[in-house]
């Protein structure tokens, strides 16, 4: 997130090297820096996960024998020296091999590719909730700034982002399944399944985009030309929504481009509260089978995510933002 | 002055609305691609014989022999035979195998019900029991089923008999191979697609067959029309996982299941009274201890402070108000309906007075302070115990551990690792008492915190003789030097709790494995 916002429109005189190259020198670079992070993600998810204790005690039944221990440590590989097992693991990384799940006992890979979309699908959910409810509510606050409607919308948005989000899951499931027998109360499979887990992980969403939109919409309110625009007898809602909005969208994109994020990781609690069946609850489990390999991925995963939307709200910058696209 | 310089014509305006045009279109494409690859199917309508059970998990794998937890057990069970089966009588009867018996102390002969074909097809005769069992030893299958310890290999003496050979006699090898140990897997099949496409497909011989599974959400199994034990009840199985007992109820009441299964007390009674939800609990087997340091220095080293804190302990007040009454009693380790369980054993009297009293002849006047520890599962359980030693001025302060952490200080080879008090629990499946005591007994197990030359001799006798009776009284003996002697509290074998809706009928065994061949349901 490098980008300034100061205009320095370049003098057409100045011959400059071609954009192309220019985006394309730039987009190496945060290739190049994308991958490094998730070189030190990898390193330290490896030597983390591995303090958490044998996973061998975990697999066997308390009556194993030390033998039978020793057996299985062998066939999982867990003997091998530990700069062994780390070099084996990096050399799989680029070929997208995570080795095998020690609790599954089948490819990471496969494991994961089969929560991955639930996942999505949660994350896809929430982010529509999100931008339904925070866009009018950010920009309603924003028109009627200091007065009770903005009180009163930035109240709930901010009792939303102080709530614990499984609490909100947990308190949806009592009034809506359990009370009024409107949603199923966990489970995958219909649009009815998604609505609660969407709106509980949207909930600290909303308050993020709500907030940042108000503040933003109130600056951008303030400037001249939309006092010109009003001024030439535009009516408030036209000038807020064809002037207004755009000017304020560009920090709102960076935000909910870095929400996306958050959802996978909100994910997590949304998705044990509800029995999804994603990537959050994998990784629960995972954690607590001392699953090394899945654990290490699912880290991965996540660290990969954040690093590509990152990537995706740097490039739309320009799209958005021509002052940006000029700076050299 | 405008501050935002106009661009070209396809400025910010067109390029921001694509971008808005290209987020906007994401969002229902990821959903759409979502419902359909999550088989965006409505909650099961009960065309057919249905039936929905809840676990509070879900399987590990579908290949038999790369589990070894009863959530997989569970449904693998409807998919597999195993030689033997223990009926709803908890005796051992026939099944992939009809007759078995010890034809040398170290060889057991199983002779095979003839005829048996896997889903596929394929024969099921002594070649693929010989090609399951080799797999099941085989390192390379990494197979976490622990029981088969003694088994060296298995010979075929014709198309319907197997001789298994162990290291040692082992008296309780046909129990063993009644649940994880005696699973059949079709060797053709196996051949042919792998190890992976096993258990993404998997064959077995069972009452029902693999059908679909999305993990964490249902997994599907059909009826076997042509199983040797003839068609199951239901004509579907599906079983899925409900974490929660908050979430059982729901989806008991909103019909989405019929039947939930593993329900801890708590969770029972947070099911009660709901009209439509019926609770059933059976007697089940696994049984709850508390284990005792007596090799560390300490108080419990002195038999009669551990006989106080087991007069102290009022398992049947523990089970009343914890438990919600549905557990019972178990005197000496061995639980009701195992092999070697002696009914002639009264459970210690429960008394405070009388551990006040053992407890200052042992030089304690007022009580002593000590640690007991369980894993955070059993956080309420734990709690109470603390509570109930307080009484005889035995104050335990209890330390909980996560389940990861407590498994791996129970199997170290430091016998102090949880402490001087700690509380564990077992599934005595095999419903042989030598399933309960062969880790936590003899000097030489890694579970043994008490050292009985007596004890030893005792363990030896049930384990390695072949006449039933000997065995018997040597179980006898067992319990009653555990009474004496007191290296444990015993505490109380936990009921099997059910809770279901009114369509089916089903009653399980002591071991509560959720075979569903012999349940009825109405549509």
């Amino acid at each position: 997130m490098s980008a300034t916002l100061a205009p320095t429109p370049a003098p057409a005189t100045v011959k400059r090297p071609g954009r192309s190259g220019h985006i394309l020198r730039t987009l190496a670079l945060r290739i190049g820096t994308a991958l490094l992070v998730l070189l030190c993600t990898a390193t330290v998810a490896f030597f983390l996960v591995r303090l958490s204790g044998d996973p061998v005690k975990v697999l066997l039944p308390p009556d194993a024998t030390t033998q039978q221990e020793h057996v299985l440590r062998h066939s999982l590989g867990l003997d091998r020296p530990l700069l062994t097992q780390y070099l084996d693991y990096l050399w799989g990384l680029p070929r997208l091999d995570f080795g095998d799940s020690l609790f599954y006992n089948q490819p990471v890979r496969t494991v994961l590719a089969d929560r991955i979309p639930a996942t999505l699908l949660l994350a896809a959910g929430a982010l529509v909730v999100t931008l339904v409810v925070a866009l009018p509510a950010g920009t309603i606050a924003a028109m009627r700034r200091g007065r009770a409607t903005d009180r009163s919308v930035m109240t709930g948005v901010l009792l939303g982002q102080s709530t614990p989000p499984f609490w909100v899951g947990i308190l949806l499931v009592l009034v809506f399944a359990v009370g009024l027998h409107a949603l199923p109360a966990s489970g995958y499979g219909s649009f009815a399944h998604l609505v609660l887990p969407s709106v509980t992980l949207a909930v600290y969403s909303v308050a993020v985009v709500a907030r940042l939109l108000r503040s933003s919409l109130v600056d951008v309110l303030a400037s001249d030309h939309i006092r010109t625009a009003r001024a030439r007898g535009l009516g408030p809602v036209r000038t807020v929504l064809t002037h207004g909005l755009r000017n304020a969208s560009l920090p709102v994109v960076t935000v909910v481009g870095l929400e996306v994020g958050s959802l996978l990781g909100g994910a997590i609690l949304t998705e044990q509260v509800f029995s999804w069946p994603g990537v959050g609850r994998l990784t629960v489990e995972a954690i607590s089978n001392r699953d090394f390999p899945l654990v290490q991925a699912t880290i991965l995963l996540f660290a990969a995510t954040f690093v590509v939307v990152n990537l995706l709200v740097d490039l739309s910058y320009s799209l958005l933002d021509p002052r940006v696209r000029t700076r050299a | 002055m405008e501050r935002i310089p106009r661009g070209a014509p396809h400025g910010p305006r067109p390029s921001r609305r694509t971008v808005l045009r290209y987020g906007g279109a994401a969002v229902p494409a990821l959903a759409a691609t979502g419902l359909l690859t999550g088989c965006g199917t409505e909650p099961a309508t009960h065309a057919g014989n249905v039936l929905r059970v809840s676990q509070t998990g879900d399987p590990k794998t579908m290949d038999p022999q790369k589990q070894g937890d009863m959530t997989s057990m569970n449904v693998l069970v409807n998919v597999f035979d195993t030689l033997t089966v223990r009926g709803r009588d908890n005796k051992l009867g026939p099944g992939l195998a009809l007759t078995w018996k010890a034809v040398s102390p170290k060889v057991w002969r199983f002779t095979l019900r003839p005829g048996v074909r896997f889903h596929n097809g394929e024969a099921c005769d002594a070649k693929a029991v010989k090609f399951s069992l080799d797999r099941l030893l085989d390192p390379a299958t990494k197979s976490p089923i622990v029981e088969l310890r003694y088994v060296d290999g298995v010979t075929v003496v014709d198309a319907h008999t197997v001789d298994v050979h162990t290291s040692v006699h082992d008296p309780i090898l046909p129990d063993k191979v009644s649940l994880f140990g005696g699973v059949v897997v079709p060797p053709r099949y196996l051949a042919k697609v792998g190890d992976d496409g096993f258990a993404n497909h998997p064959v077995g011989t069972g009452p029902f067959t693999f059908a679909h599974w999305q993990r964490d959400h249902e997994l599907r199994l059909r009826a076997f029309p042509h199983h040797w034990r003839g068609r199951p009840g239901p004509d579907e199985l599906v079983f899925t996982p409900a974490p929660n007992a908050s979430s059982a109820l729901a989806a008991l009441q909103s019909g989405e299941v019929d039947l939930v299964s593993g329900l801890t007390p708590d969770a029972a009674q947070q099911l009660d009274g709901y009209p439509g939800v019926h609770l059933d609990h059976h007697t089940g087997i696994r049984t709850s201890y508390l284990s005792l340091d007596t090799l560390t220095d300490g108080p419990l080293r002195d038999r009669r402070v551990r006989q106080a804190l087991n007069h102290a302990v009022d398992v049947p007040l523990l089970i009343k108000a914890v438990l919600g009454g549905k557990a019972q009693e178990v005197p000496a380790m061995i639980p009701r309906g195992a092999f070697g369980f002696d009914d002639s054993l009264a459970p210690y009297t429960r008394s405070v007075g009388r551990a006040k009293d053992l407890l200052a002849e042992a030089g304690h006047p007022h009580g002593f302070h000590t640690t007991l520890t369980a894993s955070n599962v059993d956080a309420n359980v734990a709690e109470a115990l603390s509570g109930l030693l307080a009484r005889a001025g035995v104050h335990a302060r209890v330390n909980l551990l996560d389940p990861g952490t407590y498994a791996q200080r129970l199997t170290s080879d430091n016998h102090g690792a949880l402490g001087p008090l700690y509380l564990a629990a077992s599934t005595v499946w095999t419903l042989d008492g030598e399933s309960m005591l062969q880790s936590n007994v003899r000097s030489d197990r890694r579970q043994s915190r008490w050292h009985d030359k007596r004890a030893d001799a005792l363990v030896d006798s049930e384990e390695l003789s072949v006449e039933p009776a000997t065995r018997r009284r040597a179980f006898s003996r067992l319990q009653e030097l555990v009474k004496t002697e007191a290296p444990f509290v015993s505490l109380y074998q936990i009921d099997n709790i059910y809770a279901r809706n009114n369509r089916p009928r089903w009653t399980p065994g002591a071991a509560g494995v959720l075979d569903m061949a012999s349940a009825e349901v109405t549509r």
